[in-house]
Formats: structure tokens, C-alpha cells, sequence
């Protein structure tokens, strides 16, 4: 029986080149910003407002001022840097080390496999936030004799750490059905080595994967630091990140000031979105199955 | 049978591994457990007996001989949860269990709504979207699903809060908790906005993932021999579609688990739930040891025996996988 | 038995399906898919009729869609269908719900597919009873136990609770022909019923089909590309070819004295039992054509031994032979013409030659 026509898998379509387009202006914008003019320092106090002066969006303060009379627009910018620096950096370790866990649990099988698994049911047995927020106490004590552990760093560690086990199973799962396929078996027939069966048969068609769980999980650790931000265990005062934008602002959204909170959440719901739609794409380009993150 | 065994003798084991971890991470770095668990509230001299009462709250030096250290400390804890005693919380001058006798409830409540809103969106949606295929609407629920997705949880708070409970006198500011049975409108105005903050977010994860399964077994041949059998559509895509989809819609209702508690967590913090996940963060604050240990405990048990139950469930619901499993 | 409480008073002859003229045509990316391109045959009462052909022939999207089955979707249907004197061509599936399962029925290649795995086999049978014919629990379990034993299955009642994966692919084969004859269909469908099971189940379910046919004076059209399979079962042969019906004949005429040379290289192609061993299995060179640009002329002539220049630009009409009116064929130049008789001769001779 013939089936209704299907409609193409590309992956440049309106929604991702928008993405795309949007997620590069904001890399250009954060990387630019300490040198471009207009843009101000992001820590400069203004005149704090009471309820009589509150600057909201406007020629002066694109974003309006926070509670200490700080640009929000600026804040958003600069946490821009932090919020993705943050994600980027973990889904990068993540990769590595999940990539690498997962490889190594479906090729090898057997014991190995039991092992890791055992391993990552650990990981993923714990409430993501739960753990990090235990993480990032206990390197906060760390901390007081490492000064290089800035709270920058130990949420990258947390968020790291995180995305290891999710990686590491889609990474197996991928792995366990590529050496049943027969190019790998005819390779081996061939008499190639392991390693070099895993290096040029298996590895080049995780890519694909890979990629589209880097996009997505970005996306996914974008939430996680907003999350964790808002507990109080992100980065500290004066660096920002959106999360933390979120949090700071919010006890002024009552009074109606509006902008604090929500134009950091609506960067965030867009680079958020963006991701998605790009790992999303991807995904679908690529016939990749949908796993769950 | 043996196949029950086995997967709750892996359940054990993970359990007390991240129970260990979780002892392990406590102990970092701190210098004298005891004092952080006590001291404020108790005079030194106290200070012995607390000691005493609680061998396995110790510091740990050295760096070949702490998870050693930490193992012994282990044990003693584990006995004593295994016979009642979870310890004590001096910051709240509460034993532990009272703590879990006021807090658990508000979780369980949370979580429980959450997952019956998410079903409740899920359902309906996915269904219909996998019938009416690339339909107007099923666009517009799939769109609408995948913003959801992208949309942190805490902004979606945000917007609830201030954007319908501040204008509507309706829903209190500051969550309660009042059972269901003692006053059922006032737990609904209580638990509403909070359940509903986590529970759209799976909802829309839910909804994609049933529709993408639906999708593939309305494709099914069987789908085709209702169809020619005259079968109503309706009842082919509740009774004989869904029962197949059924299978990965609670897969991800045990993976969500445990972000559900995450969302628990954050959601608790928001929207002042009197709850587990609150009681949390201020534990890990200030270092209170053994709240830590028991919160995190439960948690990663209810987390773990859900994944088991729902494993189990398979069993229940595919006839061909009881059977498999039954031979071995 | 139940088939004979469902066949009181039916009548004896007739025609029940007419198809004139069918024309499916599928539009896809590529283009437009000619998979049925204008058939025409009738069928009586009690009949069975055989179709056959290659994958690609369009014989399955031909069953499908006299029965109504095909999506509506991007799909052009033409021509007429007519069952029981009402057309039925194009008509919505809600008004064809009423028909499916009850006065047709269809069985489907694979029974290990096609059955529900997670519903019991008692149920699924039970269902159209339920549906249709609106029968309560008790008579449509009394009722679906009956029909497993008219199809053979032995404990029939132990059976009713059991799941499909629990059955041998015959007993899933025989399962489907008791939903098909659930609620006494005049017509049957079996698309490749035979295709997925073993040898020596074949002959058993094509027994079957036929004993229930006879017993319910029900119309079969049996679809498949083993010519084996339709050689005892049927009383007439339709051969399609290209989406286009090139040969019908009552099943032993076919045999016996075919007029098209694609029927014929089908029938060389099984091997023969009294053929000396290490005899090379004949077959048809070529692939099937494309049904989105079909070759003009005949579609076969590109793979067929005898074609010659007219093959290949004209369209042989569908004709009935001289002595037989109800054996009719497509071909220029079929088998025992002068022309043929010539080409065969030189094929011969190289034969020779080369071995």
C-alpha cells in the first residue's frame, strides 16, 4: 500500500537558519562586548531605584535597569558569555567522557559493559539537581583553600558530570547496533584491528549522533544552570549568567518592574529554543532515532 | 521470577553506591562533621553525647584512607536506617523521620499531580496528533509541544506566578499544605500552579513521544486487519494502537522520574511548597549531615523503585516479554 | 456448523463483484504510480478467482482496492467497482465500515503481523461478532470457539485465551481465516496467504480457504505470485502484469493452452520435479516496469522473447481467444502463432548450439 508523500529531511529550513542566525549574533555579541562601546559595563551602579524611579526599557537602557541601577541589556550580554561558556565547556566533557564510557561499553560488551552500566544507573539514578547542588556545596568548602575553584568552574564540574550518563547510554546504544551491522563484521572478516575498526567504522557514524546530542544537550544544561542559579548555587554576584539574571530580578517583577525578569528568561527561552531546533534538524537529517536526554 | 530478582539485586547495589557517594560528598572538605551538625544549637559539652549517639558522623583525612574511612562510617549508618533510626536534625530540633512525616506528603502531592496532569495533556494529545498526521492542529500541538520543551521550568513558574496567580486572587502566593481529605478546594488551590508548573513540561514530553510511537504502529500491519475487520476508528486507535504505544509512554514516565524531582526541587523553592526539595537545599546549606543523607536516600530509592516497577510492568503488559523473561 | 447457519439462504449463482476499468494511480514524489492502470473482469458467486503476477504487478493494490483499503490521500481511483449491483468505488470509509469484516473480508500475508500481539486471539476474533453482527459475550465466545474448530485448531478453547505469539504460523494463518469468516463474508481476500508459511502448511490452508468456500458458497479472489499455489484452488486465472491484466482463463485452459508468453515464462519457471538435476532454473530477464513512466506498447514486450516492432509501440488489446470466450489475453502475437512458432524455433536453435 503506498503511503501519503513524505516531505524532505533538509536540514537548512526556516527554523533552523533562524536559529542558527540567532545563536551566532549572540556569540558575536558576547565575545564582542568588552570592547564595544556601546555596551555598558555591566557592573556600573546607577542610581538604584525606589518605586518613584523605575527605569524600564528605553533609548538610554535598552533592557531598563536592575534594582542597583545596573543595564540589564549589558547583564544579559555579559551573562550570555557565562550561561554559554558554562554549557558548552560540560557538553564538550561530556562528549569526551560519556563518548568514550559509551564506546567502550558497546563494543567491548561483556563485563565492561556491565560495569559502566552499573556506573551510569549511579549517575542517572540521582536527581540531576539534587547532586549538583550537593557538588556545589561541598566544593564551595573546597573552595576556601582553592581559589581557582570560582563557582564558574564548579558548576561547569557539576554540569559535566551530569551530562555524562545520558551521553555515555545514547553513545552505547548507537554503538551496540553499528557492530551488529555488516560493514563492521566485514571488517573484521578482513582482519582489522579493534581499535582500528572502532576508529574508522564505528566512530565516524556516531558524528552524527554526537552532534545531535551536543545541540540538545546544550540546550538541556542551559535549563540545568538557570535551574541552579536560581537555587542560589550558580555563579556569584557580580558575574551573571541568565539564570542567575532570573533569580535576582524576580523579588522586583511584583512591583512591576517587568523587564529584569523577563527579558534574561526570554534569551534564555530563545537560545534554549534554538539549540533544540538545530539538534532537532539535525537529528532528523540524519535518521537519527530519538532517544531520551 | 528470577528476572524480578535480579533487577531489584541491581537495584540494591545502585542504591548503595549513590547512597555512599552521597556520604562521601557530605564529608568533603569538612573538618568536623559533628560541629556542623550541632554545633549552633548545642553546647560543647553536649557535643560528646552527640558524638556518641552518631559514630558514623566523623571527619576523614588523608587521601588513601578516606573512602575507607568513610565506608566504616557507612555501615553504621546503614544499620541504623535499616532499624528506624535516621538521625537527627539539631538546626530544626526534629528527628529525622518527623521531618519526613511533615515534608514527605507536599512532595508526594507535587509529584503525583505533576505526573497526572502530564498524562492527562499527554494522552489526548499524542493520540490525536498521530491520528490526524501533519494536520492543522497536530502542527500547532507539535509546535506548541516543542516550545514547552525549550521552555525552563522557571520561567514557565515565573510566568504562573506572577502572571495568574497575582492577578487572580484565586491561587495563594505562598504554597500550604493541606490534604486532600481534610479540605479538598484548598489543597487544589494550594497544589495547583506548582504541579502544574512540572507537569506540562512533561506533558509535552510525553506527548511527542506517544505520538512518534503511535505513529509508527498505526503503520502496523495489525492496525490494517482492525481497519478491514470494520473496526471503528476510535477503537482501533484506543484499544488496539495504544496498547502498543502504552510500552514506551511509561519507559519515559520512569526516566522522567528523576527529573521530576529536580523539577520538584526548583518548584518547591518557587513557590514555597513545604515540601522535601526545600527542606533539601536549606539541609545541604548547612551542611545537616544526616537530613542530607536521609532526604537523598528516599529520593534515589522512590526514583529506583520506580524504574524497577515500571521494568516489571513490561512484564504485565506484553505478553511476548513475560514470556521471554520466563524462560530466562 | 456456523457456516452453514450464516449461508441459509444465499443464493447459488450470480455475479457479485463487477470490476470495469480500474484505475489506481498513486501520486508520489517521483510521480504518478500507476500501480492499477484499467482491469477489467467479473467474478461470480462461489467463485475463486486467482490473480497473479510479479511484485510490482499491482495484484495487491488491485485486492485493496476493490475492497476499498486504499488510503485517499493522494490517490486517484477510476473506473467502477460494483458489488452485489452497488458501486462501491470511492466510497468513504465510514460507509464501507459496514462491509468490511462483514460481507468482505480479508486475509493478510503475514499472520505473525497481522494479528494483534497484545490481544488475546478469542478477542480479536469475538470483535467483529461484537461489532457487526452485535452479539453479546457468551454467544461471541461460543461462537469464535466454534470457528476455530471449523478452521481446525485443535483445544479451541484453550486457544481463545492464548496470545498470537503462542501459535505456529499455521494456526496464526488458520486464526485469520476465522476472524475473516467471522461473520459469514460473501466475498474473501487472501493476499499472499500462503507466502510467509511453510510448504507443507500451504496445502493445508489453501484447503481451507477452499472447503470454507464451498461451504459458504463465498466468492475468493486469492492473490499471489506462485502459480503453484493458485494451480488446485481456483477456478479462474487472472495474470496481471504491469498494472494491466494481460491473460484470464479458467484455471485449466491457462494451463493447458496459454496465449501469453509472460504467462508462459512463468510457468517455465518452476522447476519441475522430472527435470534432470543441475538443470538451470529458468527465468525472466528484465525488471518489472516502471509504473510511474510505463513503456508505451506492451508492457511486457521489453523483457519478452518474442517481441517484435509492434510489441514495442502498440498496446495489445485484452481479446478473448476464438474457441473460448471466457479465456481472453493481451498480446500481438501470443503463443502458437506463425510468428511465434518462428521465434521459438531460432531460440531453440541457439539453445542447442551453446550446449
Amino acid at each position: 500500500m503506498a503511503r501519503a508523500p513524505k516531505r524532505p529531511n533538509r536540514f537548512f529550513t526556516i527554523g533552523s537558519i533562524l536559529a542558527l542566525a540567532w545563536l551566532g549574533s549572540i556569540a558575536v555579541l558576547s565575545i564582542l562586548a568588552p570592547v564595544l562601546d556601546s555596551i555598558r559595563d555591566p557592573n556600573k551602579l546607577g542610581p538604584s531605584y525606589s518605586k518613584n524611579y523605575k527605569v524600564g526599557p528605553g533609548w538610554d537602557f535598552w533592557f531598563g535597569s536592575d534594582k542597583l541601577g545596573r543595564d540589564v541589556f549589558s547583564r544579559c550580554i555579559f551573562g550570555a558569555q557565562i550561561s554559554l561558556r558554562v554549557a558548552l565547556g560540560s557538553i564538550v566533557v561530556g562528549l569526551l567522557v560519556g563518548g568514550f564510557l559509551g564506546l567502550l561499553a558497546g563494543y567491548l560488551r561483556g563485563k565492561v559493559d556491565s560495569a559502566i552500566n552499573v556506573l551510569l544507573d549511579v549517575l542517572l539514578s540521582f536527581p540531576a539537581l539534587i547532586l549538583a547542588i550537593l557538588v556545589v556545596g561541598r566544593l564551595d568548602v573546597l573552595a576556601e583553600n582553592w581559589t581557582w575553584l570560582t563557582r564558574t568552574w564548579s558548576v561547569t564540574i557539576v554540569l559535566s558530570l551530569l551530562s555524562i550518563a545520558p551521553i555515555a547510554r545514547i553513545v552505547r546504544a548507537q554503538t551496540l547496533s553499528l557492530s551488529e551491522r555488516e560493514f563492521v563484521l566485514a571488517a573484521r572478516s578482513l582482519g582489522a584491528s579493534k581499535w582500528r575498526i572502532v576508529g574508522k567504522e564505528i566512530l565516524p557514524n556516531l558524528v552524527p549522533a554526537m552532534v545531535s546530542v551536543a545541540f540538545t544537550g546544550v540546550a538541556v544544561l542551559m535549563v540545568a544552570e538557570g535551574g541552579l542559579a536560581f537555587l542560589g548555587y550558580s555563579v556569584k554576584s557580580p558575574t551573571s549568567s541568565w539564570g542567575k539574571l532570573i533569580a535576582e530580578n524576580r523579588e522586583k517583577f511584583n512591583d512591576g518592574a517587568w523587564w529584569g525578569t523577563t527579558f534574561p528568561a526570554l534569551m534564555l527561552f530563545l537560545t534554549v529554543f534554538a539549540f533544540n531546533v538545530i539538534g532537532d534538524r539535525f537529528a532528523r537529517r540524519f535518521d537519527i532515532r530519538e532517544a531520551a536526554l | 521470577m528470577r528476572y524480578a530478582l535480579t533487577r531489584i539485586a541491581r537495584f540494591v547495589l545502585v542504591f548503595v553506591i549513590v547512597t555512599f557517594l552521597v556520604m562521601l560528598v557530605t564529608r568533603i572538605g569538612s573538618k568536623d562533621p559533628i560541629r556542623d551538625l550541632a554545633g549552633g544549637t548545642v553546647g560543647d559539652a553536649q557535643m560528646d553525647k552527640v558524638r556518641d549517639d552518631f559514630p558514623y558522623v566523623k571527619a576523614c583525612s588523608g587521601t588513601f584512607e578516606y573512602i575507607p574511612c568513610v565506608a566504616k562510617q557507612y555501615v553504621f549508618w546503614a544499620k541504623d536506617m535499616v532499624t528506624g533510626n535516621m538521625g537527627v536534625s539539631y538546626l530544626k530540633s526534629q528527628t529525622v523521620f518527623e521531618m519526613f512525616q511533615e515534608r514527605a506528603p507536599s512532595t508526594f502531592f507535587l509529584g503525583f499531580w505533576a505526573i497526572i496532569i502530564g498524562l492527562i495533556i499527554a494522552v489526548p494529545i499524542g493520540v490525536y496528533s498521530a491520528y490526524k498526521r501533519d494536520g492543522w492542529l497536530d502542527r500547532i500541538l507539535s509546535l506548541g509541544s516543542y516550545v514547552s520543551i525549550s521552555m525552563p521550568q522557571l520561567v514557565l513558574a515565573v510566568l504562573l506566578l506572577y502572571g495568574v496567580a497575582s492577578r487572580f486572587e484565586f491561587f495563594p502566593n505562598r504554597t500550604n499544605y493541606i490534604a486532600p481529605w481534610e479540605n479538598p478546594v484548598e489543597h487544589f488551590k494550594n497544589f495547583f500552579l506548582p504541579s502544574l508548573t512540572l507537569g506540562l513540561g512533561l506533558g509535552a514530553v510525553w506527548s511527542r513521544l506517544l505520538r512518534a510511537d503511535m505513529i509508527l504502529t498505526l503503520q502496523s500491519d495489525f492496525i490494517n486487519l482492525a481497519r478491514a475487520k470494520g473496526v471503528k476508528p476510535g477503537r482501533v486507535l484506543w484499544v488496539h494502537a495504544l496498547r502498543s504505544s502504552v510500552l514506551s509512554l511509561i519507559t519515559s514516565v520512569a526516566l522522567q522520574m528523576s527529573g521530576l524531582v529536580s523539577g520538584a526541587v526548583v518548584a518547591e523553592q518557587f513557590f514555597g511548597v513545604p515540601g522535601l526539595g526545600f527542606r533539601l537545599v536549606e539541609a545541604v546549606q548547612t551542611n545537616d549531615i544526616l537530613a542530607i543523607q536521609a532526604i537523598t536516600a528516599v529520593i534515589v530509592a522512590v526514583v529506583v523503585i520506580v524504574n524497577v516497577g515500571v521494568d516489571l510492568l513490561y512484564s504485565v503488559i506484553d505478553p511476548r516479554i513475560r514470556q521471554m523473561r520466563a524462560m530466562g | 456448523m456456523s457456516a452453514q447457519l450464516q449461508t441459509a439462504g444465499r443464493q447459488g449463482g450470480g455475479t457479485l463483484i463487477e470490476v470495469e476499468n480500474l484505475q489506481t494511480h498513486f501520486t508520489t514524489p517521483r510521480g504518478v504510480v500507476r500501480a492499477v492502470d484499467g482491469v477489467t473482469f467479473s467474478l461470480e458467486r462461489g467463485k475463486a478467482l486467482g490473480v497473479v503476477g510479479e511484485s510490482g504487478s499491482g495484484k495487491t493494490v488491485l485486492s485493496r482496492t476493490i475492497m476499498g483499503l486504499v488510503p485517499r490521500r493522494g490517490t486517484h481511483l477510476g473506473g467502477a467497482v460494483r458489488f452485489e449491483g452497488q458501486d462501491i468505488l470511492g466510497r468513504a470509509p465510514k460507509d464501507m465500515r459496514g462491509v468490511w469484516g462483514k460481507e468482505m473480508a480479508m486475509i493478510f500475508q503475514d499472520p505473525m503481523t497481522s494479528l494483534n500481539p497484545l490481544m488475546k486471539i478469542g478477542r480479536q476474533i469475538e470483535e467483529p461478532l461484537r461489532n457487526h453482527l452485535g452479539m453479546g459475550r457468551d454467544d461471541a465466545r461460543a461462537t469464535a470457539k466454534r470457528l476455530l474448530t471449523d478452521v481446525r485448531i485443535p483445544e479451541a478453547e484453550r486457544r481463545l485465551d492464548q496470545y498470537p505469539h503462542e501459535l505456529s504460523g499455521g494456526m496464526r494463518q488458520r486464526v485469520m481465516i476465522a476472524i475473516a469468516m467471522a461473520c459469514g463474508p460473501t466475498m474473501l481476500f487472501a493476499d499472499e496467504p500462503t507466502t510467509a508459511l511453510d510448504v507443507t502448511v500451504q496445502a493445508q490452508i489453501l484447503d481451507l480457504i477452499n472447503e470454507q468456500r464451498r461451504d459458504r458458497n463465498m466468492s475468493v479472489i486469492l492473490v499471489t505470485h506462485d502459480l503453484g499455489v493458485v494451480a488446485g484452488h481456483t477456478d479462474e486465472i487472472a495474470v496481471m502484469y504491469g498494472g494491466k491484466l494481460v491473460e484470464k482463463a479458467p484455471t485449466r485452459r491457462l494451463f493447458a493452452a496459454m496465449k501469453m508468453p509472460y504467462t508462459e515464462a512463468l510457468l517455465q519457471s518452476i522447476p519441475k520435479l522430472d527435470e534432470p538435476s543441475h538443470t538451470r532454473l529458468a527465468t525472466i530477464p528484465g525488471r518489472p516496469p516502471d509504473l510511474v513512466n510505463p513503456p508505451a506498447g506492451c508492457r511486457f514486450a521489453p523483457r519478452c522473447p518474442y517481441a517484435r516492432e509492434k510489441c514495442l509501440n502498440e498496446e495489445p488489446p485484452l481479446e478473448q481467444t476464438s474457441d473460448d470466450a471466457s479465456h481472453s489475453f493481451a498480446c500481438w502475437y501470443p503463443v502458437g502463432s506463425p510468428e511465434y512458432l518462428d521465434k521459438r524455433a531460432e531460440i531453440d536453435a541457439q539453445k542447442v548450439s551453446v550446449a
